[in-house]
């Protein structure tokens, strides 16, 4: 437990002084505040008809999966990579620390730098409050959401990390796997239209899913879907991480 | 105490050990030697538990390495050969880091740092950002981290590399100091730092042990006669003659430096050093050089693991220390004037 929490510290300490963090943090706000300036105009026109929840507008969308996809592909890139490319492994895997713990203790410092880039996002729901009303619940159901989803498209990227030396490989088959899952998800609901094929999809549909946290529905089936799917690829990881050993 | 018992290590076709077995005992400098691509790395790497054996298997402090990992590692420190660190963390920083990782708490951590801090000298760079330290920095700061929580067993490979000759002379000091307090394995590719820290050495040679003993009975055993270095001004032509006639002198070689430059092989337990000032006197040849070479561990090193003189009996462990040397032909002089102490690979 001291290893792995040793580790969560490092590794969250190392995005704070990469300016690769810093970089992503200035793109992400400015990204989001834009697309908050584009909804709010765009709501305000009287020809829009405006909206009964504003704040879902940010929580849907071509510009919200892109940049979750982009976010969670960046942050996961370097955490196993640059280990192995470096040869840092060495000096970590022969001190008293399992491959787990590692995967896990890199896993959970992404999650909560990844966490941190959202919070100043909710000063645009305090903004659009200051004017409209708001219902907080939908709004604390999106933020579930966006955590829910982060947290296993991390999962993704710390396990594509783990298999290559080089950062730009893992970003690339991250950032492709993630948008070629969304992509296929949206268009198999669309082209299959029968009872059974439809409640299948509903499961792993993570639009859907979304959907559901942001009018704030919080389904149990979600959480285990997400956690085991999360518990999946990081376990993934870690064997990938011990696979190493035997080439 | 460190323990390797039988082990082997195969990438696909290739094996890279093949049946490797030692024992370093507390207390003891263990030295280890062989050209580039022998096994050293992976025989280390598997004490380390860093790679599985194929075979074999590995005893650290008693206890077995692959039964429990963590538990063992405590009791290991490892200097790789690469040294790859954080390069954006702070020295202390790093060094805080490690050893939270090696399981210190509380004020542990802090005493460990300073500790480590001082025996690697690294109080300069203490706040320094790693990236920026130079190379021999960044050695020392390795094998502080080697030893921060002061590991009963010690794995170096090839802890000098890359730091200048102050820093070699200190960090071999440090290296002896701490080979008082436990069980430290040397991997080095430098054959004066062998003689000079080394209780025991082992060679290897295609992932096997090649030769096993002290530095001393490993000159004994495996390298043949001592040879003089003769230099004649002007090259008399009747010298390779005369020198071959002297007593204790086995043969006449012509040496490296030129027409007037001669190698005698000489007789163990002979000195013919004043045989040949004699007949050059005799002569009127006038003497330029006269030195007698003892054989040295490089010469054993070159002889073990040189392919192109098959050695009878190759292979052996360990020859016995009164027995006879192998015969096979001299090992080729050390080249004139060069110095070099480095392994040729």
């Amino acid at each position: 437990m001291k290893a792995l929490q040793a580790t969560f510290l490092r590794e969250l300490r190392a995005y704070f002084v990469s300016p690769l963090a810093y970089l992503v943090m200035f793109f992400f706000l400015i990204y989001n505040g834009a697309v908050f300036a584009a909804v709010v105009s765009v709501l305000n026109d009287p020809r829009s008809g405006g909206t009964e929840r504003p704040m879902d507008q940010l929580f849907q969308g071509f510009f919200f999966w892109i940049i979750l996809c982009f976010i969670t592909t960046v942050l996961t890139m370097r955490l196993l990579s640059e280990e192995l490319r470096s040869g840092s492994i060495e000096v970590l895997m022969t001190a008293p620390i399992t491959e787990v713990q590692v995967v896990v203790g890199k896993y959970l410092a992404a999650l909560t730098f990844y966490c941190a880039l959202w919070v100043p996002t909710v000063a645009y729901a305090g903004i659009v409050a200051r004017y409209s009303h708001v219902d907080w619940g939908p709004i604390a159901g999106g933020y579930f959401g966006i955590f829910c989803l982060g947290a296993l498209f991390l999962s993704v990227g710390v396990l594509f990390s783990a298999l290559s030396k080089s950062q730009l490989l893992a970003a690339i088959m991250t950032f492709v796997v993630l948008v070629a899952v969304l992509f296929l998800i949206g268009l198999l609901d669309n082209l299959f239209n029968g009872e059974v094929a439809k409640q299948a999809l509903g499961y792993v549909n993570l639009f859907g899913h979304m959907e559901e946290f942001h009018r704030g529905i919080v389904d149990s089936r979600h959480l285990i879907y997400y956690g085991s799917a999360i518990f999946f690829f990081l376990f993934l990881a870690s064997r990938a991480l011990e696979d190493r050993k035997w080439r | 105490m460190i323990e390797a018992h039988d082990l082997s290590r195969r990438y696909g076709d290739f094996t890279a050990v093949d049946g490797v077995s030692f024992a370093a005992a507390d207390h003891e400098i263990l030295g280890m030697l062989g050209p580039n691509g022998a096994g050293k790395t992976t025989t280390i790497r598997m004490i380390t538990g860093f790679l599985p054996p194929t075979a074999g298997r590995v005893t650290i402090a008693g206890r077995d390495l692959f039964e429990s990992p963590t538990e063992v590692r405590r009791h290991l420190g490892y200097l790789p050969e690469n040294v790859a660190l954080y390069p954006e963390m702070r020295v202390e920083e790093y060094l805080l880091y490690r050893a939270r990782l090696e399981g210190l708490t509380g004020g542990g951590v802090r005493t460990a740092v300073g500790e480590a801090v001082e025996r690697c000298m690294l109080e300069e760079v203490r706040h320094q950002i790693i990236g920026t330290i130079s190379k021999g920095f960044r050695q020392r700061v390795g094998l502080a981290t080697a030893i921060l929580h002061r590991p009963g067993v010690l794995v170096l490979d090839e802890p000098t590399v890359g730091l200048d000759p102050k820093q070699i002379i200190s960090i071999r000091e440090l290296i002896r100091e701490l080979g008082r307090e436990r069980t430290l394995l040397l991997s080095t590719h430098i054959l004066p730092e062998v003689e000079l820290l080394c209780d025991r050495v082992i060679i290897i040679d295609r992932g096997r042990i090649a030769a096993e003993g002290t530095p001393e009975s490993l000159r004994r055993s495996w390298v043949g006669n001592p040879s003089l270095r003769v230099t004649l001004k002007d090259a008399p032509a009747a010298a390779p003659a005369v020198l071959e006639g002297l007593a204790g002198v086995l043969a006449v070689r012509s040496g490296a430096g030129g027409p007037g430059s001669f190698v005698l092989e000489c007789d163990r337990a002979a000195d013919p050093r004043e045989e040949v000032f004699r007949a050059a006197v005799e002569r009127g040849w006038v003497l330029l050089e006269l030195a007698l070479e003892a054989p040295t561990l490089e010469e054993v090193f070159v002889r073990l693991t040189t392919h192109e003189q098959p050695l009878e009996g190759g292979g052996a462990t360990e020859p016995g220390e009164a027995g006879s040397p192998p015969e096979a032909p001299p090992p080729p002089p050390p080249a004139a004037g060069s110095g070099s102490s480095e392994v040729p690979s």
